[in-house]
């Protein structure tokens, strides 16, 4: 005969009521006070831990730096020591979700290796739940994500249908609507802006069918930013009064920094040079509150190439300071060594070398 | 209520356990089903997923209770020795094709 796993018969659930309460008290505890907190409140509970995994995925738009730190929090207090959880695979499932949930933070926030860390970290885990497709493919996802954002888009353009498709396979229609995302952003990354547009008009329809107003909210931000880098200034602004109203409800302070990113390019494309400046300054603000720092390098290039135009010069080159050690410290562009050397240098010369610097902003994907 | 069925007579007629112990095993399986339904993620699971895993995890139970009482020792019923035998998820998989069969 096998042997067998005798099972823990776990204490009776934890009241509804008790276990929102608890959740909440949690995730307010200073760090230093969560072990000692964790302990008290019996957060090795299920219920509970379900609760707090829904709010840091509802906070992961707005916070992505303090749900980061949440989530690893979490994740080292049920690793170390091996606390039993619940019942079955819920250990390895809560394992799983809250390094899902730290490495997708990191993804938000440029900190592509440490999200791939946490990304390996969730997968062992993953592959014992009961729920493992489903999981896996939710991770899949994650990485293929910051294929996107590496602006790998040939590998997102070829892996994103079979991905999407494994979603329709599970009936899971959102996760099949985000993979589509992904696509239309390779599409308006590789200058396919009108196939990007069908695709993310169609994902627009999908998600309002389905109530999902975020993914809604965030196909519109997409639109503006595919209609304004074609100057279609009438869609863009369209299509961003669809998102805007969404975003602030739902406190999507990325989404709404994006949209604001969006209708910068607009303006550029425009030809609305100095108010292309001040919309890009608008988002770079709100990216710094949220603390996305490579965003903010991104956008300190492209606002130093209007200045540029505009003739100052000075303050462009102030711009491109700012940016180059944010860049170097978190690597973001392996691939766009050179143009970094090229731009140094020019910048110790008091000048800047033009083609450096676009060659070295077109590395970073526009808002998305 | 056809699935809560097949849980209980899987219990009682295959793993052999008490009504008493089928009762607590019913009521350990009931909130940790409710809590797989809520799982994270953008799109709840399918239901014929979460119908398998719910049978899945009933197999699991009966079959760690049954050898925890049998302490190691092999039963005087070989067939419930075939069932210990064969993996829960294997044994899950079984009953799902049979439930397939008789849902119209």
């Amino acid at each position: 005969m096998n042997g067998g796993r005798v099972l823990r018969f776990p204490p009776r659930a934890m009241p509804p009521e008790e276990v929102e309460t608890s959740a909440d008290r949690i995730l307010a505890l200073p760090p230093e006070q969560r072990i000692e907190g964790a302990d008290a409140i019996k957060l090795e509970q299920p219920e509970l831990l379900l609760s707090v995994c829904a709010r840091l995925h509802e906070r992961l738009d707005a916070s992505p730096a303090t749900v980061r730190d949440d989530a690893e929090h979490l994740y080292e207090f049920l690793r170390i020591p091996a606390r039993p959880i619940g019942l079955f695979d819920e250990r390895e499932y809560f394992l799983g979700e809250l390094a899902l949930i730290a490495g997708t933070a990191c993804r938000h926030l440029s900190r592509r290796e440490e999200a791939r860390l946490w990304f390996d970290r969730a997968e062992g885990p993953f592959l014992h739940t009961v729920s493992a497709t489903a999981d896996l493919s939710r991770l899949t996802y994650q990485r293929l994500a910051v294929r996107m954002e590496e602006r790998q888009l040939d590998a997102v353009l070829e892996m994103a249908p079979p991905l999407r498709e494994s979603f329709e396979k599970l009936s899971m229609s959102i996760d099949a609507l985000k993979v589509g995302f992904l696509e239309g952003l390779a599409l308006t990354e590789g200058g396919r802006l009108d196939e990007a547009i069908d695709l993310f008009r169609k994902i627009c329809t999908k998600a309002e069918s389905l109530g999902a107003e975020r993914l809604a909210a965030a196909a519109y931000a997409n639109l503006t930013q595919a209609y304004g880098i074609q100057g279609d200034a009438a869609h863009a602004i369209e299509a961003s009064r669809e998102a805007i109203p969404i975003l602030k409800r739902l406190d999507d302070r990325i989404g709404l920094a994006k949209v604001q990113w969006a209708l910068a390019g607009m303006l550029r494309e425009t030809g609305h040079v100095a108010a292309a400046v001040e919309s890009y300054r608008a988002a770079q603000e709100q990216f710094d509150q949220i603390g996305m720092r490579a965003d903010v390098a991104a956008l300190h290039l492209v606002i130093a190439d209007l200045l540029l135009d505009l003739g100052e010069e000075a303050a462009a080159r102030q711009s491109v300071l700012e940016a180059l050690p944010v860049i170097q410290e978190l690597q973001m562009v392996p691939e766009g060594m050179a143009a970094l050397q090229l731009l140094r240098q020019s910048l110790r010369e008091e000048r800047i070398d033009r083609p450096a610097l676009r060659e070295l902003h077109g590395y970073f994907p526009e808002a998305t | 209520m056809r699935l809560q069925g097949v849980i209980r007579s899987t219990l009682v007629s295959y793993y052999l356990l008490t009504p008493e112990e089928t009762d607590g095993a019913e009521e350990d399986l009931l909130p940790w089903f409710l809590r797989l339904a809520r799982r994270s993620g953008s799109s709840p699971m399918p239901p014929k997923a979460l119908r398998l895993a719910l049978l899945s995890a009933a197999c699991q139970y009966g079959r760690s209770l049954q050898m925890w009482k049998l302490g190691g020792r092999r039963s005087t019923d070989p067939r419930l020795d075939d069932v210990l035998s064969r993996e829960p998820e294997e044994f899950a998989v079984d009953l799902q094709m049979r439930l397939d069969e008789e849902l119209p």
